[in-house]
Protein backbone atom coordinates (compact mmCIF):
# COMPACT_ATOMS: atom_id res chain seq x y z
CA UNK A 1 0.00 0.00 0.00
CA UNK A 2 1.48 3.35 -1.03
CA UNK A 3 1.76 6.39 1.20
CA UNK A 4 -1.06 8.19 -0.59
CA UNK A 5 -3.53 5.41 0.14
CA UNK A 6 -2.82 5.91 3.79
CA UNK A 7 -3.11 9.64 3.32
CA UNK A 8 -6.88 9.65 2.70
CA UNK A 9 -8.49 10.46 6.02
CA UNK A 10 -11.81 9.41 7.40
CA UNK A 11 -14.45 12.01 6.76
CA UNK A 12 -18.20 12.35 7.11
CA UNK A 13 -19.95 13.35 3.93
CA UNK A 14 -23.24 15.24 3.81
CA UNK A 15 -26.70 13.87 3.07
CA UNK A 16 -28.30 15.57 0.08
CA UNK A 17 -31.96 16.31 -0.56
CA UNK A 18 -33.64 17.91 -3.53
CA UNK A 19 -37.23 19.08 -3.14
CA UNK A 20 -39.37 20.45 -5.96
CA UNK A 21 -36.17 21.31 -7.82
CA UNK A 22 -36.86 23.15 -11.06
CA UNK A 23 -34.56 24.91 -13.48
CA UNK A 24 -35.35 26.99 -16.55
CA UNK A 25 -32.80 28.84 -18.63
CA UNK A 26 -33.75 31.26 -21.41
CA UNK A 27 -37.39 30.14 -21.24
CA UNK A 28 -36.42 26.50 -21.74
CA UNK A 29 -37.23 24.07 -18.99
CA UNK A 30 -34.14 22.06 -18.08
CA UNK A 31 -35.31 20.29 -14.93
CA UNK A 32 -38.81 19.82 -13.55
CA UNK A 33 -40.12 18.51 -10.29
CA UNK A 34 -36.99 16.74 -9.11
CA UNK A 35 -37.42 15.15 -5.68
CA UNK A 36 -34.94 12.70 -4.27
CA UNK A 37 -32.48 12.20 -1.47
CA UNK A 38 -28.97 10.81 -1.20
CA UNK A 39 -27.80 9.34 2.09
CA UNK A 40 -24.58 10.50 3.72
CA UNK A 41 -21.57 8.56 2.47
CA UNK A 42 -23.36 6.97 -0.49
CA UNK A 43 -22.11 6.68 -4.05
CA UNK A 44 -25.09 7.90 -6.02
CA UNK A 45 -25.10 7.66 -9.81
CA UNK A 46 -27.11 9.87 -12.12
CA UNK A 47 -27.94 8.16 -15.39
CA UNK A 48 -30.06 9.30 -18.31
CA UNK A 49 -29.86 10.40 -21.92
CA UNK A 50 -27.68 13.25 -23.27
CA UNK A 51 -29.29 16.62 -22.73
CA UNK A 52 -31.36 15.24 -19.87
CA UNK A 53 -30.13 17.80 -17.33
CA UNK A 54 -27.61 15.73 -15.36
CA UNK A 55 -24.82 18.32 -15.57
CA UNK A 56 -27.32 21.06 -14.72
CA UNK A 57 -28.37 19.09 -11.65
CA UNK A 58 -24.74 18.86 -10.50
CA UNK A 59 -24.37 22.60 -10.97
CA UNK A 60 -27.54 23.15 -8.91
CA UNK A 61 -25.82 21.17 -6.16
CA UNK A 62 -22.82 23.49 -6.53
CA UNK A 63 -25.12 26.49 -6.18
CA UNK A 64 -24.23 27.76 -9.64
CA UNK A 65 -27.69 27.70 -11.19
CA UNK A 66 -30.74 29.96 -10.70
CA UNK A 67 -32.92 27.02 -9.66
CA UNK A 68 -36.22 27.00 -7.83
CA UNK A 69 -37.08 24.59 -5.05
CA UNK A 70 -34.65 23.55 -2.37
CA UNK A 71 -31.33 21.77 -2.40
CA UNK A 72 -30.21 20.75 1.06
CA UNK A 73 -26.64 19.77 1.78
CA UNK A 74 -26.98 18.39 5.26
CA UNK A 75 -23.78 18.15 7.28
CA UNK A 76 -25.63 17.58 10.58
CA UNK A 77 -24.00 14.15 11.02
CA UNK A 78 -20.53 15.59 10.51
CA UNK A 79 -18.61 16.86 13.56
CA UNK A 80 -17.74 20.56 13.30
CA UNK A 81 -14.00 19.94 13.34
CA UNK A 82 -14.07 17.83 10.16
CA UNK A 83 -13.48 19.86 6.99
CA UNK A 84 -16.45 20.28 4.62
CA UNK A 85 -14.97 20.32 1.17
CA UNK A 86 -16.74 19.89 -2.16
CA UNK A 87 -14.60 18.42 -4.93
CA UNK A 88 -15.83 18.87 -8.49
CA UNK A 89 -14.72 17.13 -11.65
CA UNK A 90 -16.14 18.98 -14.66
CA UNK A 91 -16.87 17.11 -17.85
CA UNK A 92 -14.03 18.54 -19.92
CA UNK A 93 -11.29 21.12 -19.81
CA UNK A 94 -11.15 23.20 -22.96
CA UNK A 95 -7.90 24.99 -23.52
CA UNK A 96 -5.78 26.42 -26.28
CA UNK A 97 -3.17 23.89 -27.37
CA UNK A 98 -0.26 26.29 -26.90
CA UNK A 99 -1.20 27.95 -23.62
CA UNK A 100 1.99 27.80 -21.51
CA UNK A 101 0.34 26.04 -18.60
CA UNK A 102 1.86 22.72 -17.58
CA UNK A 103 0.20 19.93 -15.61
CA UNK A 104 2.11 21.15 -12.54
CA UNK A 105 0.94 24.72 -13.19
CA UNK A 106 -2.66 23.56 -13.43
CA UNK A 107 -2.40 21.78 -10.08
CA UNK A 108 -0.93 24.99 -8.63
CA UNK A 109 -3.65 27.31 -9.89
CA UNK A 110 -6.35 24.90 -8.74
CA UNK A 111 -4.89 24.03 -5.33
CA UNK A 112 -2.77 26.98 -4.17
CA UNK A 113 -5.08 29.70 -2.96
CA UNK A 114 -2.90 32.80 -2.58
CA UNK A 115 0.56 31.98 -3.86
CA UNK A 116 0.74 32.95 -7.55
CA UNK A 117 1.58 30.04 -9.85
CA UNK A 118 4.76 31.74 -11.13
CA UNK A 119 6.23 31.47 -7.62
CA UNK A 120 5.73 27.69 -7.71
CA UNK A 121 4.10 25.51 -5.07
CA UNK A 122 4.85 24.98 -1.42
CA UNK A 123 6.82 21.76 -0.76
CA UNK A 124 3.99 20.12 1.16
CA UNK A 125 1.48 20.91 -1.59
CA UNK A 126 3.86 19.61 -4.24
CA UNK A 127 4.18 16.26 -2.45
CA UNK A 128 0.40 15.85 -2.26
CA UNK A 129 -0.08 16.91 -5.89
CA UNK A 130 2.61 14.50 -7.12
CA UNK A 131 1.09 11.58 -5.19
CA UNK A 132 -2.32 12.22 -6.69
CA UNK A 133 -0.98 12.72 -10.20
CA UNK A 134 0.79 9.37 -9.80
CA UNK A 135 -2.42 7.73 -8.68
CA UNK A 136 -4.41 9.02 -11.65
CA UNK A 137 -1.65 7.90 -14.00
CA UNK A 138 -0.01 11.20 -14.87
CA UNK A 139 3.61 10.25 -14.24
CA UNK A 140 6.61 12.54 -13.87
CA UNK A 141 7.12 12.59 -17.67
CA UNK A 142 3.71 14.23 -18.20
CA UNK A 143 3.89 16.91 -15.55
CA UNK A 144 5.97 19.43 -17.46
CA UNK A 145 3.81 19.12 -20.55
CA UNK A 146 1.32 21.88 -21.43
CA UNK A 147 -2.20 20.84 -20.49
CA UNK A 148 -3.33 21.86 -23.98
CA UNK A 149 -1.20 19.10 -25.47
CA UNK A 150 -2.75 16.35 -23.34
CA UNK A 151 -5.31 13.94 -24.74
CA UNK A 152 -8.93 14.03 -23.58
CA UNK A 153 -8.37 11.12 -21.23
CA UNK A 154 -5.24 12.67 -19.72
CA UNK A 155 -7.14 15.89 -19.06
CA UNK A 156 -9.86 13.92 -17.29
CA UNK A 157 -7.22 12.33 -15.08
CA UNK A 158 -5.88 15.81 -14.29
CA UNK A 159 -9.35 17.14 -13.48
CA UNK A 160 -9.87 14.20 -11.15
CA UNK A 161 -6.57 14.80 -9.37
CA UNK A 162 -7.39 18.44 -8.58
CA UNK A 163 -10.77 17.47 -7.14
CA UNK A 164 -9.00 15.32 -4.53
CA UNK A 165 -7.11 18.32 -3.08
CA UNK A 166 -8.03 19.05 -0.39
CA UNK A 167 -9.66 15.69 0.30
CA UNK A 168 -13.38 16.18 -0.39
CA UNK A 169 -16.28 15.26 1.86
CA UNK A 170 -18.64 15.68 -1.10
CA UNK A 171 -17.41 14.68 -4.54
CA UNK A 172 -19.35 15.68 -7.66
CA UNK A 173 -18.24 13.83 -10.80
CA UNK A 174 -19.48 14.78 -14.26
CA UNK A 175 -18.75 11.83 -16.55
CA UNK A 176 -15.18 11.51 -15.28
CA UNK A 177 -14.51 8.33 -17.26
CA UNK A 178 -15.94 9.22 -20.68
CA UNK A 179 -12.59 9.52 -22.50
CA UNK A 180 -10.53 7.13 -20.42
CA UNK A 181 -8.90 3.91 -21.48
CA UNK A 182 -9.65 0.83 -19.37
CA UNK A 183 -6.57 1.20 -17.21
CA UNK A 184 -7.40 4.82 -16.49
CA UNK A 185 -11.01 4.01 -15.70
CA UNK A 186 -9.82 1.34 -13.25
CA UNK A 187 -7.47 3.78 -11.51
CA UNK A 188 -10.23 6.35 -11.05
CA UNK A 189 -12.79 3.76 -9.96
CA UNK A 190 -10.34 2.62 -7.28
CA UNK A 191 -10.01 6.22 -6.10
CA UNK A 192 -13.77 6.71 -6.11
CA UNK A 193 -14.23 3.52 -4.11
CA UNK A 194 -11.54 4.53 -1.66
CA UNK A 195 -13.07 7.98 -1.14
CA UNK A 196 -16.39 6.32 -0.54
CA UNK A 197 -14.89 3.94 2.00
CA UNK A 198 -13.57 6.96 3.93
CA UNK A 199 -17.06 8.46 4.17
CA UNK A 200 -17.23 10.85 1.24
CA UNK A 201 -20.63 11.33 -0.36
CA UNK A 202 -20.29 10.95 -4.11
CA UNK A 203 -22.65 12.05 -6.87
CA UNK A 204 -21.52 10.63 -10.16
CA UNK A 205 -22.96 11.32 -13.62
CA UNK A 206 -22.23 8.11 -15.52
CA UNK A 207 -23.05 6.25 -18.70
CA UNK A 208 -21.11 3.04 -18.07
CA UNK A 209 -23.85 0.91 -16.53
CA UNK A 210 -21.55 -2.01 -15.69
CA UNK A 211 -19.37 0.32 -13.62
CA UNK A 212 -22.46 1.83 -12.03
CA UNK A 213 -23.53 -1.63 -10.92
CA UNK A 214 -20.07 -2.24 -9.51
CA UNK A 215 -19.61 0.94 -7.49
CA UNK A 216 -22.93 2.69 -6.87
CA UNK A 217 -25.06 2.36 -3.76
CA UNK A 218 -28.06 4.05 -5.37
CA UNK A 219 -29.07 5.39 -8.76
CA UNK A 220 -31.37 8.03 -10.19
CA UNK A 221 -32.44 8.18 -13.81
CA UNK A 222 -33.03 11.70 -15.03
CA UNK A 223 -34.38 13.00 -18.28
CA UNK A 224 -35.62 16.51 -17.49
CA UNK A 225 -37.75 14.77 -14.85
CA UNK A 226 -36.87 12.15 -12.31
CA UNK A 227 -37.78 8.87 -14.00
CA UNK A 228 -36.66 6.55 -11.23
CA UNK A 229 -34.62 6.57 -8.07
CA UNK A 230 -33.62 3.85 -5.64
CA UNK A 231 -31.23 0.95 -5.28
CA UNK A 232 -29.02 0.01 -8.21
CA UNK A 233 -30.90 -3.20 -9.02
CA UNK A 234 -34.35 -1.64 -8.70
CA UNK A 235 -33.58 1.20 -11.05
CA UNK A 236 -31.37 -0.48 -13.63
CA UNK A 237 -33.41 -3.70 -13.85
CA UNK A 238 -36.74 -1.98 -14.25
CA UNK A 239 -35.94 0.93 -16.50
CA UNK A 240 -36.49 0.59 -20.23
CA UNK A 241 -32.90 0.60 -21.54
CA UNK A 242 -34.07 2.49 -24.61
CA UNK A 243 -34.67 5.57 -22.48
CA UNK A 244 -30.96 5.92 -21.88
CA UNK A 245 -30.25 6.06 -25.59
CA UNK A 246 -33.18 8.03 -26.96
CA UNK A 247 -33.20 11.77 -27.59
CA UNK A 248 -34.60 13.60 -24.60
CA UNK A 249 -37.99 14.63 -25.92
CA UNK A 250 -38.82 11.05 -26.94
CA UNK A 251 -37.79 9.54 -23.66
CA UNK A 252 -39.82 12.02 -21.63
CA UNK A 253 -42.90 11.32 -23.70
CA UNK A 254 -42.32 7.60 -23.44
CA UNK A 255 -42.64 7.77 -19.70
CA UNK A 256 -45.35 10.39 -19.40
CA UNK B 1 8.75 61.27 -1.55
CA UNK B 2 9.58 64.24 -3.77
CA UNK B 3 12.78 64.90 -1.78
CA UNK B 4 13.75 61.29 -2.30
CA UNK B 5 13.29 61.61 -6.07
CA UNK B 6 15.25 64.86 -6.03
CA UNK B 7 18.24 63.35 -4.22
CA UNK B 8 18.14 60.29 -6.48
CA UNK B 9 18.13 62.55 -9.52
CA UNK B 10 21.03 64.63 -8.19
CA UNK B 11 23.07 61.53 -7.41
CA UNK B 12 22.52 59.99 -10.87
CA UNK B 13 23.13 63.32 -12.61
CA UNK B 14 26.42 63.61 -10.75
CA UNK B 15 27.42 60.12 -11.87
CA UNK B 16 26.55 61.08 -15.46
CA UNK B 17 28.68 64.24 -15.36
CA UNK B 18 31.57 62.20 -13.96
CA UNK B 19 31.18 59.91 -16.96
CA UNK B 20 30.09 56.83 -14.93
CA UNK B 21 26.65 56.77 -16.59
CA UNK B 22 25.45 57.62 -20.13
CA UNK B 23 25.04 61.34 -20.74
CA UNK B 24 21.23 61.02 -20.91
CA UNK B 25 21.25 60.67 -17.11
CA UNK B 26 22.21 64.32 -16.86
CA UNK B 27 18.56 65.16 -17.46
CA UNK B 28 16.16 64.93 -14.55
CA UNK B 29 13.24 63.99 -16.81
CA UNK B 30 15.11 60.97 -18.15
CA UNK B 31 15.65 59.72 -14.63
CA UNK B 32 11.94 60.28 -13.91
CA UNK B 33 11.01 58.28 -16.99
CA UNK B 34 13.41 55.46 -16.08
CA UNK B 35 12.00 55.36 -12.56
CA UNK B 36 8.56 54.88 -14.11
CA UNK B 37 9.93 52.19 -16.43
CA UNK B 38 11.15 50.30 -13.38
CA UNK B 39 7.50 49.86 -12.35
CA UNK B 40 5.79 49.85 -15.75
CA UNK B 41 7.93 47.10 -17.28
CA UNK B 42 7.45 44.31 -14.74
CA UNK B 43 3.82 45.23 -14.10
CA UNK B 44 2.68 45.39 -17.71
CA UNK B 45 4.76 42.30 -18.49
CA UNK B 46 3.11 40.26 -15.73
CA UNK B 47 -0.45 41.54 -16.19
CA UNK B 48 0.01 41.12 -19.95
CA UNK B 49 0.33 37.34 -19.57
CA UNK B 50 -3.14 37.30 -18.04
CA UNK B 51 -4.47 39.69 -20.69
CA UNK B 52 -3.20 37.38 -23.43
CA UNK B 53 -4.53 34.27 -21.68
CA UNK B 54 -7.94 35.84 -21.15
CA UNK B 55 -7.96 37.16 -24.75
CA UNK B 56 -8.57 40.70 -23.60
CA UNK B 57 -5.86 42.43 -25.65
CA UNK B 58 -8.18 44.96 -27.18
CA UNK B 59 -9.83 45.76 -23.92
CA UNK B 60 -6.82 47.77 -22.77
CA UNK B 61 -6.72 49.47 -26.16
CA UNK B 62 -10.29 50.59 -25.55
CA UNK B 63 -9.28 51.90 -22.12
CA UNK B 64 -6.33 53.77 -23.66
CA UNK B 65 -8.71 55.44 -26.08
CA UNK B 66 -11.16 56.17 -23.30
CA UNK B 67 -8.33 57.95 -21.50
CA UNK B 68 -8.27 60.50 -24.34
CA UNK B 69 -11.87 61.35 -23.47
CA UNK B 70 -10.78 61.48 -19.83
CA UNK B 71 -8.05 63.98 -20.64
CA UNK B 72 -10.45 66.11 -22.70
CA UNK B 73 -13.04 66.13 -19.93
CA UNK B 74 -10.30 67.02 -17.45
CA UNK B 75 -9.21 69.98 -19.53
CA UNK B 76 -12.83 71.11 -19.98
CA UNK B 77 -13.39 70.91 -16.22
CA UNK B 78 -10.28 72.93 -15.58
CA UNK B 79 -8.08 70.16 -14.20
CA UNK B 80 -4.34 70.57 -14.81
CA UNK B 81 -3.87 69.51 -18.42
CA UNK B 82 -0.55 67.83 -17.75
CA UNK B 83 -1.93 65.62 -14.97
CA UNK B 84 -5.70 65.20 -15.38
CA UNK B 85 -5.68 62.00 -13.30
CA UNK B 86 -9.01 62.51 -11.52
CA UNK B 87 -10.94 62.78 -14.80
CA UNK B 88 -8.94 59.99 -16.42
CA UNK B 89 -9.38 57.54 -13.55
CA UNK B 90 -13.07 58.29 -13.07
CA UNK B 91 -13.97 58.25 -16.75
CA UNK B 92 -11.91 55.17 -17.62
CA UNK B 93 -13.22 53.21 -14.62
CA UNK B 94 -16.82 54.05 -15.53
CA UNK B 95 -16.12 53.09 -19.13
CA UNK B 96 -14.50 49.78 -18.13
CA UNK B 97 -17.25 48.86 -15.67
CA UNK B 98 -19.90 49.69 -18.28
CA UNK B 99 -18.11 47.47 -20.81
CA UNK B 100 -17.84 44.59 -18.38
CA UNK B 101 -21.44 44.96 -17.24
CA UNK B 102 -22.63 44.90 -20.86
CA UNK B 103 -20.46 41.85 -21.51
CA UNK B 104 -22.14 39.96 -18.67
CA UNK B 105 -25.61 40.95 -19.76
CA UNK B 106 -25.52 40.62 -23.52
CA UNK B 107 -25.51 37.78 -26.00
CA UNK B 108 -22.66 39.31 -27.99
CA UNK B 109 -19.25 37.70 -27.88
CA UNK B 110 -16.53 39.53 -25.96
CA UNK B 111 -14.50 40.49 -29.04
CA UNK B 112 -17.52 42.02 -30.79
CA UNK B 113 -18.46 44.00 -27.73
CA UNK B 114 -14.92 45.22 -27.09
CA UNK B 115 -14.73 46.24 -30.77
CA UNK B 116 -17.90 48.30 -30.37
CA UNK B 117 -16.63 50.01 -27.23
CA UNK B 118 -13.19 50.52 -28.76
CA UNK B 119 -14.65 52.37 -31.74
CA UNK B 120 -16.92 54.46 -29.54
CA UNK B 121 -14.08 55.43 -27.22
CA UNK B 122 -11.82 56.34 -30.15
CA UNK B 123 -14.49 58.45 -31.86
CA UNK B 124 -15.50 60.29 -28.70
CA UNK B 125 -11.92 60.63 -27.44
CA UNK B 126 -10.48 61.96 -30.70
CA UNK B 127 -13.38 64.34 -31.27
CA UNK B 128 -13.32 65.76 -27.76
CA UNK B 129 -9.53 66.03 -27.67
CA UNK B 130 -9.44 67.96 -30.93
CA UNK B 131 -12.32 70.08 -29.64
CA UNK B 132 -10.34 71.13 -26.57
CA UNK B 133 -7.02 71.26 -28.38
CA UNK B 134 -7.49 74.99 -28.97
CA UNK B 135 -7.17 75.42 -25.21
CA UNK B 136 -3.91 73.55 -24.77
CA UNK B 137 -0.50 73.30 -26.26
CA UNK B 138 -0.59 70.58 -28.96
CA UNK B 139 2.53 68.92 -27.56
CA UNK B 140 0.34 67.82 -24.67
CA UNK B 141 -1.90 66.03 -27.14
CA UNK B 142 1.04 64.27 -28.73
CA UNK B 143 2.21 63.24 -25.29
CA UNK B 144 -1.20 61.80 -24.45
CA UNK B 145 -1.37 59.87 -27.70
CA UNK B 146 2.19 58.59 -28.04
CA UNK B 147 3.87 59.17 -24.70
CA UNK B 148 6.68 61.51 -23.83
CA UNK B 149 9.52 61.29 -21.36
CA UNK B 150 9.66 65.09 -21.24
CA UNK B 151 6.43 65.48 -19.33
CA UNK B 152 6.93 62.92 -16.55
CA UNK B 153 6.56 64.67 -13.20
CA UNK B 154 6.92 63.61 -9.57
CA UNK B 155 3.13 63.34 -9.41
CA UNK B 156 3.20 60.82 -12.26
CA UNK B 157 5.76 58.73 -10.39
CA UNK B 158 3.69 58.88 -7.21
CA UNK B 159 0.53 57.79 -9.04
CA UNK B 160 2.41 54.97 -10.71
CA UNK B 161 3.92 53.70 -7.45
CA UNK B 162 0.54 53.80 -5.73
CA UNK B 163 -1.09 51.90 -8.60
CA UNK B 164 1.78 49.38 -8.64
CA UNK B 165 1.35 48.62 -4.95
CA UNK B 166 -2.39 48.22 -5.46
CA UNK B 167 -2.01 45.92 -8.47
CA UNK B 168 0.60 43.71 -6.79
CA UNK B 169 -1.31 43.52 -3.50
CA UNK B 170 -4.60 42.60 -5.17
CA UNK B 171 -3.57 40.95 -8.43
CA UNK B 172 -0.82 38.74 -6.96
CA UNK B 173 -2.95 36.72 -4.54
CA UNK B 174 -5.79 36.49 -7.08
CA UNK B 175 -3.58 35.39 -10.00
CA UNK B 176 -4.37 31.67 -9.68
CA UNK B 177 -8.10 32.21 -9.30
CA UNK B 178 -8.16 34.58 -12.27
CA UNK B 179 -6.39 32.04 -14.41
CA UNK B 180 -8.58 29.13 -13.33
CA UNK B 181 -11.72 31.22 -13.84
CA UNK B 182 -10.66 31.98 -17.39
CA UNK B 183 -10.07 28.27 -18.13
CA UNK B 184 -13.16 26.83 -16.44
CA UNK B 185 -15.44 29.26 -14.57
CA UNK B 186 -17.55 26.47 -13.14
CA UNK B 187 -14.54 24.69 -11.61
CA UNK B 188 -13.17 27.99 -10.26
CA UNK B 189 -16.53 28.75 -8.64
CA UNK B 190 -16.67 25.23 -7.16
CA UNK B 191 -13.24 25.90 -5.63
CA UNK B 192 -14.55 29.03 -3.96
CA UNK B 193 -13.68 31.76 -6.46
CA UNK B 194 -16.22 34.52 -6.99
CA UNK B 195 -15.95 34.50 -10.75
CA UNK B 196 -17.96 37.62 -11.61
CA UNK B 197 -16.28 39.70 -8.94
CA UNK B 198 -12.88 38.50 -10.18
CA UNK B 199 -13.74 39.66 -13.67
CA UNK B 200 -14.56 43.14 -12.38
CA UNK B 201 -11.39 43.26 -10.30
CA UNK B 202 -9.29 42.32 -13.31
CA UNK B 203 -10.95 44.95 -15.45
CA UNK B 204 -10.22 47.55 -12.76
CA UNK B 205 -6.59 46.41 -12.56
CA UNK B 206 -6.10 46.83 -16.31
CA UNK B 207 -7.81 50.21 -16.22
CA UNK B 208 -5.78 51.80 -13.42
CA UNK B 209 -2.60 50.34 -14.86
CA UNK B 210 -3.38 51.72 -18.32
CA UNK B 211 -4.10 55.18 -16.95
CA UNK B 212 -0.98 55.20 -14.77
CA UNK B 213 1.27 54.23 -17.71
CA UNK B 214 -0.26 56.70 -20.12
CA UNK B 215 2.33 59.45 -19.68
CA UNK B 216 5.24 57.29 -20.79
CA UNK B 217 3.70 55.07 -23.42
CA UNK B 218 0.73 57.03 -24.65
CA UNK B 219 -2.95 56.21 -25.12
CA UNK B 220 -2.50 54.68 -28.55
CA UNK B 221 0.30 52.30 -27.60
CA UNK B 222 -0.20 51.32 -23.96
CA UNK B 223 -2.06 48.19 -25.05
CA UNK B 224 0.96 47.14 -27.11
CA UNK B 225 3.12 46.83 -24.01
CA UNK B 226 0.52 44.61 -22.36
CA UNK B 227 0.32 42.47 -25.45
CA UNK B 228 3.68 42.26 -27.24
CA UNK B 229 6.01 41.15 -24.39
CA UNK B 230 3.53 38.45 -23.34
CA UNK B 231 3.06 37.33 -26.93
CA UNK B 232 6.85 37.30 -27.48
CA UNK B 233 7.36 35.21 -24.33
CA UNK B 234 4.57 32.82 -25.23
CA UNK B 235 6.26 32.04 -28.52
CA UNK B 236 9.09 30.20 -26.81
CA UNK B 237 7.83 29.20 -23.36
CA UNK B 238 5.75 26.29 -22.14
CA UNK B 239 5.36 26.93 -18.40
CA UNK B 240 3.60 29.66 -16.46
CA UNK B 241 6.69 30.68 -14.51
CA UNK B 242 8.75 31.17 -17.67
CA UNK B 243 5.85 32.93 -19.36
CA UNK B 244 5.43 35.53 -16.61
CA UNK B 245 9.11 36.17 -15.91
CA UNK B 246 10.19 36.35 -19.56
CA UNK B 247 7.31 38.69 -20.34
CA UNK B 248 8.32 40.90 -17.39
CA UNK B 249 11.92 40.94 -18.56
CA UNK B 250 11.06 41.78 -22.17
CA UNK B 251 8.70 44.58 -21.12
CA UNK B 252 11.26 46.08 -18.72
CA UNK B 253 14.17 45.94 -21.17
CA UNK B 254 11.91 47.44 -23.87
CA UNK B 255 10.96 50.34 -21.59
CA UNK B 256 14.57 51.13 -20.67
CA UNK B 257 15.84 50.81 -24.23
CA UNK B 258 12.90 52.78 -25.64
CA UNK B 259 13.59 55.66 -23.28
CA UNK B 260 17.41 55.69 -23.50
CA UNK B 261 18.08 54.95 -27.20
CA UNK B 262 16.28 58.03 -28.63
CA UNK B 263 18.01 60.18 -25.96
CA UNK B 264 21.48 58.78 -26.60
CA UNK B 265 21.21 59.05 -30.37
CA UNK B 266 19.25 62.30 -30.31
CA UNK B 267 16.32 60.85 -32.26
CA UNK B 268 13.13 62.96 -32.25
CA UNK B 269 10.74 60.03 -31.75
CA UNK B 270 8.14 59.60 -28.98
CA UNK B 271 9.06 57.29 -26.11
CA UNK B 272 5.93 55.17 -26.60
CA UNK B 273 6.81 54.44 -30.21
CA UNK B 274 10.42 53.59 -29.35
CA UNK B 275 9.42 51.29 -26.47
CA UNK B 276 6.94 49.38 -28.61
CA UNK B 277 9.45 49.05 -31.47
CA UNK B 278 11.98 47.48 -29.12
CA UNK B 279 9.30 45.10 -27.82
CA UNK B 280 8.38 44.29 -31.41
CA UNK B 281 11.99 43.35 -32.07
CA UNK B 282 11.79 40.79 -29.23
CA UNK B 283 8.58 39.49 -30.74
CA UNK B 284 10.19 39.02 -34.15
CA UNK B 285 13.17 37.23 -32.59
CA UNK B 286 11.06 34.81 -30.55
CA UNK B 287 8.77 34.17 -33.51
CA UNK B 288 11.80 33.22 -35.60
CA UNK B 289 13.11 30.97 -32.82
CA UNK B 290 9.71 29.26 -32.60
CA UNK B 291 9.62 28.84 -36.38
CA UNK B 292 13.12 27.46 -36.74
CA UNK B 293 13.56 25.34 -33.62
CA UNK B 294 12.23 21.77 -33.79
CA UNK B 295 11.35 22.08 -30.10
CA UNK B 296 8.33 24.18 -31.03
CA UNK B 297 7.17 22.09 -33.98
CA UNK B 298 3.40 22.16 -34.27
CA UNK B 299 0.94 19.98 -36.10
CA UNK B 300 0.42 22.62 -38.77
CA UNK B 301 -3.36 22.45 -38.77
Amino acid sequence: MSASENALKTTVGPALKMQQLELSLANTSILQDINFAIKAGEVHCLVGPNGGGKTSLLRCLLGQMPHRGTVTIDYSQSPDELPRVTGYVPQQLHMEKTLPLTVNDFMAIACESLRPVFFGRSKARKVICDELLDRVGLGANKRRRPVGSLSGGERQRLLFAQAMIPQPSLLLLDEPLSSLDQGGARQLIDLIAECSSRGTTIVWVAHELSLVREVADSVSCISRRLLATGSVDDVLNNIDPDILYRPVSDSVEAVL
Amino acid sequence: MDNLYESLRQWLQQLATQGDLPLSFQYGFVINALLCALFIGPLLGAVGTMVVTKKMAFFSQAIGNAAMTGVAIGVLLGESYTEPYVSMFIFCLLFALALNFTKHNSNLSADTLIGVFLSISLAVGASLLLFVSAKVNTHILEAVLFGSVLTVSDTDINVLILVSILVVAIGGPLFNQLLLASLNPSLAAARGARVKLLEYIFVIIITVLTVACLKIIGAVLVEALLLIPAAAARNVISSMRGFVFLSMAIATVSCFAGILIPMEFDLPIPSGGAIVMVAALFFIITTLIALLSPRFQRAGL
